[in-house]
């Protein structure tokens, strides 16, 4: 079988129960029945192609040698101290409304500010939740953002996710510091798959800030993640995903966020570790004077495959949604942007942009950009644009023109280039916490 | 008594890197210490190139003579190398850096001169930044501005004087520095170059213009001519005035390609 994935090799639904089954007290059997479903999807689905238009770049059975990665069902839980990388992370992260820890796949601690919990918010261990069948994610896990029939991996997601998050907002609620979640992958060759559920209810306002981070690996190991984002009226969420993992880390994300009318749902997705990284992203702009920003950032180096499949789907007039994913990549890195910005029928008014820029270090490393539109309405404003360049030998003169060394020069210039992505957030952790691992990576 | 020079250019001759076009044709220059040199001439005629040979821009190849630098070959170095030397030119066409602030650059650019493990004293940086944009009648906020990227003309005219005061060369080089400033910002400007100098009397000015005006303001003690990549004739003061009444039309005819 082409792609013989072995978490599927002949894996019965008694078998996918067992790595899932983690929360307390074992799934109950609306979860159970969607797992299955799930599953069933999962094997009628082809193995993504690069015959594909959307897997053209990235070819998975290559990259992501799936066939030998182990299944094992989900060990138990992360016990005794915390690796050192990640107890760094944590404590130079400062301040936040919450913070989650999830190890392996699965949550060890979320830690909600009290006054904050007060106030109604949920945060809380996604198998929990799913186990003591909270109705909000009874409702809305899996069903109508990442589905499994959005394709072979949301179906892989949605039937053998272990554990994640669950965000809910209630009406009116004002979260003013970031949530943050921060996971460690550690275990070589075994595939984890999580997910986070973020419902923000009317008028309420969440930021979320997920990091992943790994040691390096000797063999590919895999980290799925499905991003489930919903703004109720009104609502502004801002969802951050840094990705950090060491080699042969390969992080593949299925995200999609639904804002609803005068809701606001702004993305940040920065890649800079692993080896590979495949970012699915479709925005939802469903209600009214709904609004999406939508950045990304990644520096690639060495071998790093950076794959951005990016949507922007207006489906309610009035609605605005401004794209703008920038990259960096030496050595033998690879980037691919695919966006599309869709207008569907009836969405007049509708206010829509994507930019794609690159900056090429070496001549080894290769861009590909693909930005695109479908437009079925007539009165709306869209341009899309994108850019692959290097290093501005006119620029770098200028800066050594003043005494800094070309390497120098280089870093500063690439600093700027990314830096524009970064001054859209405003000063923040998240922005100092990428500048020092750019810096890093610059000196290499 | 003749001062030993600062910089001295002879037989200097380059070409475009690529296309390997002759523009420098034996070029002979000399400018002693604290002296103001203007150099004039028509457009085209290869001033800018001269700026940019002396500042060690990659797309031209020096194919004779030298450039010296209080005796230093200038021609061996990179261009960081020679900034660190003293030189410092300012550009007729400053480069746009988006994302790089003026005093974050100009930061890096004093660290660099800085020896390994050393570091820049923030408070000191801060001082001479402020210092200079006061002797320049700038608002502070400008330093938070990207270099020349969304500057306006003048903008990056100043910027490129601003950059000079902090740095304090040996040697300025200022390409068309005047042009494109109003009559108040070109007054800003000269007062500039001539408080640097009151600083440090040692520093020497090498002035490409167009226009006389500037030269009402930054007295030169020589003024040169330079026509199809020679300079043709050197003299005082009153060579830029007779320029101003009689064009090149003279020289033009006489220093034909
Ligand atoms: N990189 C280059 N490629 C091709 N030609 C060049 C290049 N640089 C300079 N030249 C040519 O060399 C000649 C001298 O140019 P330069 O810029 O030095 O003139 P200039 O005296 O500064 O003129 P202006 O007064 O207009 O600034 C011009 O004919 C110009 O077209
Ligand atoms: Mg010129």
């Amino acid at each position: 079988m082409s792609g013989g994935i072995a978490v599927g090799g002949g894996a019965g639904v008694a078998e996918v129960g067992e790595v899932a089954a983690v929360g307390r007290g074992g799934d109950p059997a609306w979860l159970r029945a969607r797992r299955d479903e799930a599953w069933e999807l999962y094997e009628a689905t082809p193995f993504p192609s690069t015959r594909s238009e959307e897997w053209r770049y990235t070819d998975v059975e290559r990259l992501l040698p799936l066939g030998d990665l182990e299944k094992r069902p989900i060990g138990s839980k992360w016990s005794g101290e915390l690796p050192e990388r990640l107890r760094r992370v944590l404590a130079s992260d400062g301040e936040g409304a919450g913070r989650v820890v999830e190890m392996d796949g699965r949550v060890v601690s979320a830690r909600l500010d009290p006054g904050v919990a007060t106030a109604g918010v949920v945060l809380s261990s996604l198998a929990d939740a799913a186990c003591s069948s909270d109705p909000v994610v009874r409702e809305l896990l899996a069903t109508q953002a990442v589905t499994a029939s959005d394709g072979k991996f949301p179906a892989l997601n949605a039937a053998l996710w272990s554990d994640g998050v669950f965000v809910h907002v209630p009406r009116g609620v004002k979260v003013e510091l970031p949530i943050r979640l921060s996971r460690w992958v550690s275990r070589p060759h075994t595939p984890t798959f999580t997910r986070v559920l973020i419902v923000a209810e009317e008028r309420s306002r969440i930021a979320f800030e997920d990091e992943i981070l790994s040691p390096d690996f000797e063999s590919a190991t895999l980290a799925s993640t499905a991003i489930e984002i919903f703004a109720r009226r009104g609502a502004r969420v801002r969802y951050v995903s840094l990705q950090r993992m060491g080699r042969r880390g390969c992080h593949l994300a299925s995200q999609r966020t639904i804002a609803e009318r005068d809701s606001s749902v702004d993305t940040l997705n920065i890649a800079l570790g692993g080896s590979v990284d495949r970012v699915d992203l479709n925005a939802r702009l469903v209600g009214q004077g709904a609004s999406s920003e939508m950045l990304g950032l990644y520096f690639g180096e060495d071998g790093q495959h950076f794959d951005f499949n990016t949507s922007q789907d207006h489906v309610a007039p009035h609605a605005h949604s401004d794209l703008l994913y920038k990259g960096a990549l030496d050595g033998r890195a690879r980037g691919i942007f695919r966006g599309i910005i869709r207008v569907h029928e009836g969405a007049q008014r509708t206010d829509a942009y994507q930019t794609n820029r690159n900056l090429l270090l070496s001549d080894h490393a290769v861009a590909t950009s693909l930005p695109n539109l479908e437009i079925e309405a007539d009165d709306v404003r869209c341009s899309h644009g994108a850019t692959v360049g290097q290093l501005d030998s006119e620029a770098l003169f200028y800066l050594m023109s003043r005494g800094l060394e070309r390497g120098q020069a280089e870093r500063l210039v690439v600093r700027g280039f990314l830096g524009e992505v970064l001054s859209r957030l405003g000063r923040s952790v998240v922005a100092d916490k990428v500048m020092r691992t750019i810096e890093a990576k610059l000196v290499r | 008594m003749k001062k030993s020079p600062i910089l001295a250019v002879r037989g200097l001759r380059a070409s475009v890197a690529e296309a390997g076009v002759e523009i420098l044709k034996g070029v002979e220059l000399e400018i002693g210490a604290g002296e103001i040199h203007a150099i004039m001439g028509p457009n085209g005629s290869g001033k800018s190139t001269l700026a940019k040979v002396i500042a060690g821009h990659p797309g031209y190849e020096a194919d004779g003579g030298h450039v010296r630098l209080r005796g230093e070959n200038l021609l061996d170095l990179e261009p960081d190398e020679r900034a660190q030397a003293g030189v410092f030119m300012a550009f007729q066409y400053p480069v746009e850096i988006p994302g790089v602030s003026i005093a974050n650059f100009l930061r890096s650019a004093l660290q660099a001169r800085l020896e390994d493990g050393e570091e820049l004293d923030l408070f000191d940086f801060q001082d001479l930044l402020t210092g200079c944009m006061g002797l320049l009648g700038m608002d502070p906020s400008f330093a938070q501005r990207a270099v020349n990227d969304g500057l306006s003309g003048g903008e990056k005219k100043q910027s490129e004087i601003l950059q000079m005061a902090v740095l304090k060369p040996a040697l300025a080089v200022l390409d068309e520095t005047d042009s494109g400033l109003d009559i108040d910002a070109l007054k800003v400007v000269a007062a500039g170059v001539n408080a640097l100098r009151e600083e440090n009397p040692e520093m020497s000015v090498l002035l490409i213009t167009h226009y006389q005006r500037i030269l009402d303001h930054v007295q030169p003690d020589a003024v040169h001519v330079m026509v199809n990549g020679r300079i043709v004739e050197s003299g005082g003061p009153e060579v830029a005035l007779e320029l101003e009444a009689q064009g090149y039309e003279e020289y033009r005819r006489t220093h034909a390609a």
